[in-house]
């Protein structure tokens, strides 16, 4: 197929449609489109600090692990916190709020070319945002991908999102770890409302904190970055019985020393489930008392948190001793359910409803 | 007789020496007897005089006096000749010493000419030959005054020696330009292997940038979505009407949403 171009340059986009489901996250951002692309990429961009950085990278602007392993000579910026954009949450518009801001519309311009589209497809996308998104943040993701060629552009809820990629849309509650926001939305047929969703901020970030401090207070000398700790976090990540032992060689003044973090690593995971606990408790307690049983048996784990080995049984447990029953499953790729979610959500959209949000 | 009295005066007179009072004293004469010179002619004609007067007789004695006083001048005559042939000697003698210093300073003049002439000549040779040619140059002059300065040496030794220089000489400047053809070729070879890397470094970014325009194309080409046409809720899905309703609650969200970032 060769591709039609108009005489303002732009091709004629009458090839086909790209749909283009996005999880925006504050750690990874993931895509999944009707062309079979399925990428994931940490939220990180990355500006060469100056001309011998920019000539070395060759670059001008490194995403992911590409950014985090250059962050030595690069601005490395987490556009994102806590689910949203990061340059307006304190309600300044200063330069960093600004450079944040254009690192989110390169993310998301990033994330739009990992799909692939073609130029003479129409591009529609929709994007998992946290329901607590301010309207000029929505606004923000919706100008970012539109810079990003995508045609028409839509936002949804991410727990919703998950669930409605798995065909699960009545009695079902959803608890999405991400890094900087845990999301608990309940689902009972129809689009989730206010008093259906829970947020709190112990979530990804927070348990990398935790496993810090405690590397800290246990391994003396040991010198570990944020960055290590994650690693380590998404390698050995478990709560209840270890599935190994965690050893993990960490830098003592210079030298690899290792150190067995099992403990640490089982105690930083744990912080994870009381808030969940609670959160379900507070969904399950305000729901129809006649439709209780279904949703505690019903609790759908997702999102990158939801890889730590042994929650979903340590919720289980918390959940049976203070709901009397609870089950819970993890949904079979964690990185990818809101894409996926996102996709279908897009693909299900009316074509005049895309028309209507050109 | 005053006639011979002014013959003896210049006599005695000539026969004296002249001295100065200073360089008595030099000698260590402090004290001198003067005798005038009238008186000494006196006492010599009284002593003739009285020699004659107990010796001879009258005629005789005037005739003695006579022959006497002939002899005397004649004698006389005879030292002022030698004395006249002696300064006119003495004058040759300094024409000649003249003679001889003029030709000296006229040696000597031609000796440092000849230096000179020499000097610029060895000069004039020198600059002839500079760097290896002065080599070469030395090396057949030394040969050269070798067998100049060997009367005795045979044809056969002077060719062996012409030959050897000969040979020294050749095969020197073969070496010579074999070293620098050699040293040319390395140059050479150093530039040529630079270039290599030079062109080895290009292809190599050449190739990282034809990686790249060529994943960039990938990237611009794009992956065909699965769907030609806008999808919407299978109509054979057992949720259709639910999901319809969901999808249109999400659209109404989303266009409030758009107007409300319109109206900012």
């Amino acid at each position: 197929m060769t591709e039609t171009k108009q005489p303002g340059d732009s091709p004629k986009k009458d090839h086909g449609v790209l749909y283009i489901g996005m999880d925006l996250g504050t750690s990874r951002t993931s895509v999944s489109a009707s062309n079979g692309v399925r990428e994931t990429v940490y939220s990180y961009v990355g500006y060469p600090k100056d001309v011998v950085s920019r000539k070395l990278l060759q670059k001008d602007v490194l995403f992911g692990k590409e950014a985090l392993q250059h962050r030595k000579s690069v601005n490395l910026y987490k556009p994102l916190e806590k689910g949203v954009l990061k340059y307006m949450s304190d309600g300044h518009n200063d330069t960093e709020s600004k450079i944040n801001l254009k690192a989110a519309q390169e993310l998301i311009g990033e994330a739009i070319r990992l799909a692939k589209p073609r130029k003479d497809e129409l591009v529609y996308c929709v994007i998992g945002a946290p329901a607590e998104a301010s309207v000029k943040n929505k606004g923000a993701i919706i100008e970012a991908a539109r810079l990003a060629k995508v045609d028409s552009v839509m936002l949804c809820s991410e727990p919703f999102a998950v669930a409605y990629g798995l065909d699960w849309l009545e009695d079902v509650l959803v608890v999405d770890i991400g890094a900087g926001t845990t999301d608990l939305c309940r689902m009972h047929g129809t689009m989730p409302e206010e008093g259906d969703q829970v947020m709190f901020d112990i979530a990804g970030d927070a348990v990398d904190a935790e496993l810090e401090r405690r590397i800290t207070l246990t391994c003396p000398g040991a010198d570990v970055t944020i960055y290590r700790v994650k690693e380590i976090k998404e390698r050995y990540g478990y709560i209840g019985d270890p599935p190994e032992r965690c050893i993990v060689e960490l830098p003592v003044n210079g030298k690899p020393t290792p150190f067995d973090l099992t403990e640490q690593i089982a105690q930083a995971c744990s912080i994870l489930v009381d808030p969940i606990v609670s959160g379900i408790h507070k969904l399950v307690a305000s729901f129809d008392p006649d439709f209780q049983h279904k949703i505690k048996e019903r609790v759908l784990l997702a999102g990158g948190g939801s890889m730590v080995k042994g929650l979903d049984s340590a919720i289980e447990k918390a959940m049976r001793e203070r709901l009397g029953a609870g089950k819970v499953l993890r949904i079979e790729e964690p990185v990818y359910g809101g894409a996926n979610g996102a996709l279908k959500v897009a693909h299900d959209m009316p074509a005049d409803f895309w028309e209507q949000l050109k | 007789m005053s006639g011979l009295r002014e013959t003896l005066k210049e006599a005695v007179r000539q026969l004296a020496f002249r001295t100065s009072l200073s360089s008595l004293k030099k000698k260590g004469v402090q004290k001198v007897n003067v005798l005038g010179i009238d008186r000494i002619v006196a006492l010599i004609e009284a002593s003739v005089h009285r020699s004659l007067k107990s010796r001879l007789l009258g005629a005789d004695r005037e005739a003695v006096a006579e022959a006497t006083k002939a002899e005397f001048l004649r004698l006389l005559r005879s030292n002022e000749d030698l004395q006249r042939q002696k300064s006119e000697w003495e004058q040759q003698k300094e024409q000649a010493e003249e003679e001889i210093d003029q030709l000296r300073r006229d040696l000597a003049q031609h000796t440092r000419s000849l230096q000179n002439r020499l000097e610029q000549v060895e000069l004039e040779n020198s600059n002839r030959y500079d760097g290896e040619n002065a080599v070469i140059a030395r090396k057949v002059s030394d040969v050269m005054q070798a067998i100049a300065g060997n009367a005795g040496m045979s044809a056969k030794a002077a060719e062996e020696k012409v030959m050897e220089l000969v040979m020294d000489v050749v095969s020197g400047e073969r070496q010579d330009a074999e070293q620098a053809r050699r040293a040319l070729q390395d140059r050479e070879v150093d530039n040529l292997q630079r270039r290599i890397r030079k062109l080895n470094e290009t292809l190599q970014q050449t190739e990282q940038r034809l990686q790249h325009v060529a994943a960039t194309k990938n990237i611009e080409g794009g992956i065909s979505s699965l769907y030609r046409e806008v999808q919407g809720v299978s109509v054979g899905d057992a949720l259709a009407n639910k999901k319809s309703e969901l999808m249109a609650e999400i659209f109404k969200a989303n266009l409030e949403l758009q107007k409300k970032t319109s109206k900012r």
